[in-house]
Parts: structure tokens; C-alpha cells; sequence
């Protein structure tokens, strides 16, 4: 066994198939919730060479009817379909996937018999697209956007336990009106108030300002919070005929940052950029060919205060959404409309 | 001697008093800006528990040996007259609720909880109130908190502050932390949210919030889920409605407790014994908070002390001393009749199971109540 160096499916196949043989029986009489995976690919979706290689995991992908088959328990709790919408890493995934997945997501829940829908995504950008679909997913089923640390082939991997939540959470009748959930690691957090903030640990994604909204716990699905700022049903952004967002680029600061950066965006056709320390003399001549600046802040917690110096200078604050995130939502804010004052006013709303 | 050394700070701290502020408020700089129009700010009564940030020390960078009645505690006008800015944030009135003796945050009973809360039920029932601001020592701060949202049955903002250093201290953290309460307890945002805290610039309700650390001024914090909101310098934030129940939905609100059912708590370790149970049990107490190893476990011998306790009727809640997490509805512990605290801290779950008490003894009762509080 220790010398195989795969995992070996067919053992697995097989207990599985057991497996759903007694859960086929109960699900023909339980009318269960439907649930469409939504699969983007990540490290949830890749194989090692081996079972200890937790680095570097790219020998190959995992389909999304090897992912079902893995997990039959998904069907304990609900009835499960699933569409592909990429297999790529989450470095990869661009607007154009975004967008695909936000229209079919859309089309899937506006279905009047279906429950909600999980996205398979890998973490290092899992919160950007969360936090898009948070903004553009027009209903209020649960959206579960889920990952793993550690591959598919990886022993302690993480990644069957958090599907299977995720799929919890999305059938969950508590979990409707919640907006977009990201889930690993047992905590249920708001796409929104959520970033990765550990490379490697498990327990990486962290709401550092307001923590989490509840958790999948083995007796039940908890909530103890709900969001206030809009999101899903309540948002006034609309992809249905979009193809394309407008460019918005994010600036580092650090101590003697200069201009270069900001003009060179500027210059590459940048309709907003995300500064995250001032920059007087390159954001006035940016304006000045209608570029939009929003000030938000490279340390991952608290709120950029909307102070009368960024007022009168016509910099839209970021209240505490972080850079990455300030750019999807000034993407899609410029997609309505490019008035500083309307946009620091989504900027307090979302 | 003593009596002497103390009469000595007593007259020292007196005479510094004329010459120096009472408090660490900078007089150098000027006041804010008052509002135009101070007639239509929201009503608040300041109401005080008392606390550390009604106390004083000397010399001012002393912040671990203040109060025992060496010096003037700090009246509830004093604060105002302090801060005069917080006439422009609301227009006050105080009402000085401190237990008799000025027994310290950690000595008061349930005689000083059933006071203050029939206080405030009767303050959020006059409609010339809009909210309390109500000081606490920081020491149980949160368990008094919790009772509040239990048994307050208002919309109205109640916002419990509290500070770690003595309201004259160096750096003390008093005087801004009350004026953010102040903010918060103003803002028509608070409303319906419940009993709140408000300390270092946070927002967050009563149930979730807990001191973590002995001394630093960002104690308190809630564990597993965190603040629902911020009193930032340009505005206060709301981000997180609680879903929990309290205060207007609470079933145990707006009534009166003058006494409740005896509940002790019980340390889970290793080799922990029963016979404390079995000694609580004869003294007569209702109820037993189990705070237990790992996710929620006793001994051996805390298991066969718990039988006995549950065969003449005493209720069992099981908590986690891991203090974050929840204690799970397992079927071994529904054998065990043991009702699962959610993620309470003891302390906390002590007070509801008090509550809880007072209706009944049904354990599929009191699990629904400790699901849903």
C-alpha cells in the first residue's frame, strides 16, 4: 500500500458504489434539494505524482465525474448535477471565465425547483470571483464557493470534507438570503469580508474585521450573523449582457514608491486604478483623462476612513474591502457609471 | 499605617486635583465642534455599573492598583462634566445603578443584575428615551451583558463600555471608549441589534463578546465570531446583523427575576473529580455547567457525579473549555442526557440555563432555548 503511489480508486470505487447503493435507497424517497456544482478547477481538482506531494501538484486534473464519484455522500443531502466550467488554477481564471460561471450560475438558480449551487475553485484568487459572483448572482439561494489546501491525491487532504459541507450549506434552508459563502474548513465566511490569509494552513481563510457567518458543524448548518452591506438580490449590477469589464489595475505602495507605476497604467488604458497609499501629482493627471481612483489598503484589516482630504481630492475610499476585491467592484461600478460621488457611494453600500 | 499611607495619596491625589486635571483629557487641545442644533440629538441616559473606568489611581501610570476606596470614585456627572463633548453627540441624563458598597464588577450578585435590568426594561419603556450607554467593570462585563439581552425587552441601543485602565490614567482608554459608546447607543443603525459592547473602536453583541486578555485594551473580542461593527473616527459601521435571539424576541424579556435557580460550573480536566458535583448536588443547585475537555468531555468520575445528579433532577449543560467552537448535538450525548451549550462560554451558558430554568425542566425545552439564544 505504502509503495503505491497513487491513490487507488478502484478500492475507492468500489466502497463507494456500497455506499451509494444504500444511499440511492434512502434518496428515492427523500425529495431532495437540488444542488449544481459549478467546477472551475484549483487544487481541489489536481492530482500529485504522489500521495505526500502537497507542492507542485500538476501531474494531472480531476474531472468533475471523477470529483461526484469520489464523494457520494454529496447525495445524502442532495441532488447533485454539475456543469464544467473551466479546469484551470485560480492564477488562470480571468473575466471571461467569471462571467460564464456568473450566467450559468444565474441561469441555474432562476429555475424555480433548484436549491442552490457550489463553485469548485482554487484558493489563491477563490475570494475574487466569490466576491464578483457576491455582486452579480441575482437570487438569494446559497452560493458555496469551495477549496482545498491540499490536492485530491494528497493524504489529509481537505478537500472531500469541504465539498461536502459546501454542498450542506447549499441545500441548507438557513443558508438562503446569506449571499455568497465561501467554505473550507468547517467555517461558513461572507464572500465579502473573507481573504486567504495563510499560504499553506487549512484554516487559511479568515474574515479578519467580522469573522465568520456560522459553521457546518456535523449536528447542523449554524448562523449566528447576517451581512448587511447588498449583495446577490439586492445588487443593482448586471452581467447578463456583458462580455467584457473595464480594466482597473491595483498599485502597491511602499516607502519611496514613485509614479511609474500609475502612469504606466494610465498609459495602458486603466478606466480605474487601486492605490493603496497617495499619490497626489499622478492621480490628478489621471483624472484629469477620467481614470477613477479608489484608496484602499494593503493591510488586510479595518476601513480606509472617508476623510474630507479624500473627499475633496475625489478619491473614492474602499471602507474595508480590500485591494483585489476594491478592483472587482469598481470594475463592475464603471460598468454604471464613472461619478466619484456615485461610486464612493456603492463603495459604502456593497 | 496603612490608614495613614492612604490618607497621605488620598490628600496628595486632592491637592494634585486643583492643579491638574482629574483625568488624563488633554485641556490642550480645544473641544470638538458642538452641533448646530442640539435640541433634536437623540435622548441617552448614562447609566452606571460602576467599573474601572469609573475609577481612579495614582499616580496616574499606576493601572493594576487603583479604586479600594483610597480615592473618590468617579460619579456618573463626572464623566460628562469630563468630556463635555458628549453633550454633542446626544443629549444626556445619568442614573447611578452601581451595587451598594461598590461592590466591584466581580462581587456583585444576582440581587444587582435584577435591579439593573428591571432599571433598564423601565428606562426602554419611556418614550422620552433612545438609548443607554451603561458602564461596567470589565471583569464579568459580558456575562452581565448576556443577562441584559435576555431580559431587556426594547429595539433601543443599550451599549455596555467598559475601559482596562482607571478613567485617570495615563493612556487611559476610558474616555474615548465612552464616547464611542455614546456614538454607537446614537446611531439609528444600532437599533434591534441587541445588548451591545463597544471597547476599542469594535462593535459586538453581548453573547458573542468575551474578555481574552488580563490587561490590554483590546480584550474584548468575540471568539468565533467577531465584531458586527466599527466606531470608526469618520462614521459608525454596521456589517453584521446578529441571528441569534435577544432582547425584543427574547421569551425571557421584560420580566421580572428577582430570584433564579441555583447553576454552578465545573472545570473540565484531568482527573477532575465528582465529588464537587456530588457536594453542589446536596447543597441544592438546579442545574450544572460542565465545562468540559476537547469539544466537551468529563472525566470518569465527573460522568458517574453527573448520573447521580441528573436521577434527583439537576439539569446538565455541556460547554467546551477550548472556548471557541461549539459543543455539538451528538446521539451519545442525547443518551446522556447532557444538553449541548452551543458555542456559550460557561459563564454565559450559566445565565441562560438560570433563565431557562424558571420555565422548565424539559431537557428537549431547554436544548431548543440554548439552540437558539
Amino acid at each position: 500500500m505504502i509503495s503505491s503511489p497513487f491513490f487507488p480508486p478502484r478500492r475507492l470505487a468500489s466502497a463507494a458504489l456500497a455506499l451509494l447503493a444504500c444511499l440511492a435507497a434512502n434518496a428515492a424517497f427523500a425529495d431532495l434539494p437540488k444542488v449544481k456544482l459549478f467546477t472551475t478547477g484549483g487544487t481541489i481538482q489536481s492530482k500529485g505524482i504522489h500521495r505526500q506531494q502537497h507542492m507542485e501538484y500538476d501531474a494531472s486534473k480531476v474531472s468533475p465525474d471523477e470529483l461526484v464519484a469520489d464523494l457520494p455522500e454529496m447525495k445524502e443531502f442532495a441532488d447533485i448535477s454539475y456543469l464544467e466550467i473551466s479546469n484551470v488554477g485560480s492564477p488562470s481564471v480571468n473575466t471571461e471565465i467569471q462571467l460564464k460561471l456568473a450566467k450559468a450560475i444565474n441561469e441555474w438558480l432562476a429555475q424555480p425547483d433548484s436549491a442552490g449551487a457550489v463553485v469548485t475553485h482554487g484558493t489563491a484568487t477563490l475570494e475574487e470571483t466569490a466576491y464578483f459572483l457576491n455582486l452579480v448572482v441575482n437570487s438569494d439561494k446559497p452560493v458555496v464557493v469551495v477549496g482545498a489546501m491540499r490536492p485530491f491525491t494528497g493524504v489529509s487532504r481537505d478537500g472531500p470534507f469541504n465539498l461536502m459541507n459546501a454542498v450542506r450549506v447549499a441545500a441548507a434552508p438557513n443558508a438562503v438570503g446569506h449571499g455568497v459563502m465561501i467554505l473550507l474548513n468547517d467555517e461558513i465566511n461572507a464572500a465579502r469580508d473573507t481573504t486567504k490569509g495563510n499560504t499553506n494552513r487549512m484554516d487559511t481563510f479568515v474574515a479578519r474585521d467580522v469573522g465568520p457567518l456560522g459553521y457546518a458543524d456535523s449536528d447542523q448548518i449554524v448562523f449566528y450573523r447576517k451581512q448587511i452591506t447588498r449583495h446577490t438580490k439586492k445588487s443593482e449590477f448586471d452581467v447578463s449582457g456583458l462580455t467584457a469589464l473595464p480594466r482597473v489595475d491595483i498599485v502597491y505602495t511602499h516607502q519611496e514608491a514613485d509614479r511609474v507605476a500609475i502612469d504606466a497604467f494610465v498609459a495602458a488604458g486603466a478606466k480605474g486604478v487601486i492605490l493603496t497609499g497617495r499619490s497626489d501629482a499622478a492621480t490628478k493627471d489621471g483624472q484629469a483623462k477620467g481614470v477613477v481612483f479608489v484608496m484602499s489598503d494593503r493591510k488586510g484589516s479595518g476601513r480606509v476612513l472617508e476623510s474630507t482630504r479624500m473627499v475633496d481630492r475625489q478619491i473614492i475610499t474602499s471602507d474595508n474591502i480590500d485591494p483585489h476585491k476594491a478592483r472587482i467592484l469598481l470594475r463592475l461600478a464603471l460598468t454604471k457609471t464613472s461619478d466619484p460621488k456615485e461610486i464612493q457611494r456603492i463603495f459604502t453600500e456593497y | 499605617m496603612k490608614s495613614l499611607s492612604s490618607a497621605a495619596l488620598l490628600f496628595c491625589a486632592l491637592s494634585l486635583g486643583s492643579l491638574a486635571p482629574a483625568q488624563e483629557i488633554p485641556t490642550y487641545a480645544p473641544l470638538p465642534p458642538a452641533p448646530a442644533d442640539a435640541s433634536t440629538l437623540p435622548r441617552i441616559v448614562l447609566v452606571s455599573m460602576g467599573g474601572t473606568i469609573a475609577s481612579r489611581g495614582a499616580p496616574r501610570s499606576n493601572v493594576t492598583n487603583y479604586g479600594g476606596g483610597v480615592l473618590p470614585r468617579v460619579e456618573p456627572i463626572d464623566w460628562v462634566n469630563a468630556m463635555p463633548e458628549l453633550n454633542g453627540v446626544a443629549r444626556i441624563t445619568v442614573d447611578d445603578q452601581r451595587a451598594p458598597l461598590n461592590r466591584a464588577s466581580g462581587t456583585e450578585t444576582h440581587e444587582d443584575f435584577h435591579r439593573v435590568s428591571k432599571r433598564l426594561n423601565e428606562l426602554a419603556a419611556d418614550p422620552t428615551v433612545d438609548g443607554m450607554v451603561v458602564t461596567h467593570g470589565t471583569n464579568t462585563l459580558s456575562e452581565v451583558a448576556y443577562y441584559m439581552t435576555l431580559t431587556v425587552k426594547t429595539n433601543k441601543p443599550i451599549v455596555y463600555v467598559g475601559s482596562q485602565r482607571p478613567w485617570s490614567a495615563m493612556s487611559g482608554d476610558g474616555p474615548r471608549n465612552l464616547y464611542d459608546a455614546f456614538r454607537v447607543a446614537a446611531s439609528k443603525d444600532a437599533w434591534g441589534k441587541g445588548v451591545l459592547h463597544s471597547t476599542n473602536n469594535l462593535i459586538t453583541p453581548a453573547r458573542d463578546v468575551d474578555k481574552t486578555s488580563a490587561y490590554r485594551t483590546h480584550t474584548f473580542k468575540g471568539v468565533d465570531v467577531g465584531a458586527i461593527g466599527f466606531a470608526d473616527p469618520d462614521r459608525i459601521v454596521f456589517q453584521r446583523d446578529v441571528v441569534r435571539r435577544h432582547t425584543v424576541n427574547s421569551e425571557f424579556a421584560g420580566q421580572d427575576y428577582p430570584t433564579v435557580p441555583a447553576v454552578e460550573i465545573f472545570y473540565g480536566y484531568r482527573e477532575a473529580p465528582g465529588y464537587f458535583i456530588d457536594a453542589a448536588v446536596e447543597h441544592g443547585v438546579k442545574g450544572l455547567i460542565i465545562d468540559g475537555v476537547g469539544a466537551g468531555g468529563a472525566t470518569l468520575s465527573q460522568q458517574a457525579a453527573i448520573k447521580r445528579a441528573q436521577e434527583k433532577g439537576v439539569v446538565v449543560v455541556m460547554t467546551a473549555r477550548t472556548y471557541g467552537g461549539r459543543v455539538q448535538d451528538t446521539p451519545r450525548r442525547r443518551e446522556a442526557k447532557m444538553v449541548p451549550g452551543d458555542n456559550l462560554h460557561p459563564e454565559k451558558a450559566r445565565v441562560l440555563l438560570q433563565l431557562a430554568l424558571t420555565k422548565t425542566t424539559d431537557l428537549a425545552e431547554i436544548q431548543r432555548i440554548f439552540s437558539e439564544y
